[in-house]
């Protein structure tokens, strides 16, 4: 075999290797939403989607996963904006003025530990940070536990997103005279659609938690009544119905996790299509 | 002759880190002229042009020793306003950035944070294009996006946007060198216009695009002015070997 010849081997070969990975990735996700699907079609249907579970629910009596999807979005949301409310300026700040210090290091270090950190372990902290302040199990208190969960996410991958913009933007603009706020101002233009994709990440994290809002947010099987109320959510949904020893229910359980998989795909797309705008003036 | 404005360096020295970029640099850089830095790559060209508009800053570990001094005062002595420092020192990159918005935003942007009036920045912007030959080009499509403007056609629009700001000086850094041949000359004869309202300083590989342009020389090497005076004595009488070997390419 010449020299070229076993080159070209090794391409192919390798070719193959590496669309046997992504064959396997996209297995994967195709099996995940292939079995829940098939499981929980049966159970899928309007009432499940549109009303509170019954009183017998989880022994197999009627009702639906209301309480979990509004409780799951709310929560989910609030703690992703509450996540974005610190994140955003957190990260700006490290770009604007803090550079390459021992502040922004130390801090994307501290941020890279909390990524790490497991969500029963938020769970526990927000429960004794509830007892602290004399705070029941609320959709609060999942908020604000679950943004512990969103922060590192958010804030690292904006950070990931800003160090990718370009370093002759940070130039041009300065070069035109502006301040570092003005100059951020332009660097968040540029990096909308990274700042939407970091959002949406977090999002995804948070409506799919279901250890952090155990102990905080509680649950319960009416529709979300305010910040001082327990909510349900759907992990927790799927958890207690797979829990229960009826197919019925059990088949419920696969249809709630089909409709917690639809809210993330919708979401998504969503994304991608605003990114798409927002991406308009990107200079690339 | 009265100068409406003065531009000059004094024993500036440049380090990065423990690496010193620039040394002792002093040289006046005659107003309303075309100045043009020569030099071998990494002689400290690009440096000295950052340092004029404390673009340097962003560098970390860099330190600045010495005097630019912009109508006498020190750019770099405490209090000094570096915004406005960059308001009247404006800068065309070596490739063609336009910022992340429209064709008209990105000439309005400058104006519009150096506070000038809002009805006044149509007329403006129309002008800046208009002196970068590019309204022509762009009058019916100034919402678009500056990135669907060709490269030299965004280059244009970075010296519109960089002369809407009103400057007194003009840095250049190789503002030709990522440009097609027509583009390129396109940019030259643009500065070549510009001169005369603008201080200009212009760094550039190129000595044929230096002879072509320049008023006052500035020839640098390892960090160090070699040699600098008026174009053509510099070009027909260089004094220092150095620089005549360098212009009969013989070294760098």
């Amino acid at each position: 075999m010449t020299h070229r010849q076993r080159r070209n081997l090794i391409d192919f070969v390798m070719r193959w290797v590496l669309r046997l990975a992504i064959g396997s990735a996209a297995a994967t996700l195709l099996l995940i939403v292939g079995v829940i699907t098939w499981r929980g079609l049966p159970g899928l249907s309007w009432e499940m989607i549109s009303q509170p579970p019954a009183g017998s629910f989880y022994l197999g009596g009627g009702g639906g996963v209301l309480n979990a999807i509004l409780g799951s979005l709310a929560l989910a949301t609030g703690a992703t904006l509450l996540a974005a409310l610190i994140a955003v300026p957190v990260v700006l700040y490290l770009h604007g003025y803090a550079g390459r210090s021992r502040l922004a290091n130390g801090l994307r270090l501290a941020l890279d530990v909390m990524w790490g950190i497991p969500s029963i372990v938020y769970g526990a902290f927000g429960f004794s940070l509830m007892l602290l302040v004399g705070l029941r199990a609320s959709l609060l208190a999942g908020i604000v536990t679950v943004a512990f969960v969103a922060l590192p996410i958010l804030a690292r991958t904006f950070d990931e997103v800003l160090m990718l913009a370009p370093k002759e933007l940070r130039e041009a603009t300065l070069a035109l005279g502006t301040t570092r706020l003005e100059m951020l101002g332009i660097l968040l233009r540029q990096t909308l659609p990274g700042l939407l994709t970091a959002v949406l990440l977090a999002f995804g994290r948070a409506i799919g938690d279901g250890a952090a809002p155990m102990f905080t947010a509680g649950y319960t099987d009416r529709l979300p009544q305010g910040l001082t109320e327990p909510v349900a959510t759907l992990p927790l949904s799927i958890f207690f119905q797979l829990s229960a020893p009826y197919q019925s229910v059990q088949t419920r359980a696969y249809a709630s996790a089909v409709i917690l998989t639809a809210i993330i795909l919708v979401i998504s797309v969503m994304a991608q299509f605003t990114s798409r705008k927002l991406g308009r003036h990107i200079i690339r | 002759m009265i100068q409406h404005h003065s531009l000059a360096t004094r024993n500036l020295n440049v380090w990065y880190g423990r690496t010193q970029a620039l040394r002792e640099i002093t040289v006046d850089l005659p107003a309303n002229q075309i100045t043009a830095i020569i030099g071998p790559s990494g002689c400290g060209k690009s440096t000295f042009l950052k340092s004029l508009n404390r673009l340097l800053e962003l560098n970390a570990g860099v330190r600045v020793d010495g005097e630019v001094l912009l109508d006498g005062r020190n750019i770099y002595a405490p209090g000094v306003d570096v915004t406005t420092v960059r308001g009247r020192v404006g800068m065309l990159a070596q490739k063609p950035f336009p910022l992340p918005l429209s064709i008209y935003e990105n000439v309005a942007y400058g104006m519009k944070i150096h506070g000038v009036r809002h009805s006044q920045i149509d007329g403006h912007v129309e002008r800046a294009l208009n002196a970068v030959g590019l309204w022509g080009e762009v009058a019916t499509r100034l919402k678009a996006p500056a990135t669907s403007l060709s490269g030299g056609q965004q280059q244009r629009l970075c010296l519109a946007r960089a002369i809407a700001v009103e400057p007194e000086i003009l840095l250049c850094d190789e503002s030709t060198a990522s440009l097609d041949p027509i583009s390129a000359q396109g940019i030259e004869s643009l500065l070549l216009a510009l001169r005369g309202r603008y201080t200009l300083v212009i760094v550039t590989h190129n000595i044929a695009q230096a002879r072509r342009l320049a008023d006052y020389v500035m020839f640098m090497w390892l960090g160090e002015l070699v040699e600098h005076g008026p174009a053509a004595e510099f070009f027909d009488n260089p004094r220092e070997s150095l620089t005549q070997e360098y212009l009969a390419r013989r070294i760098g």
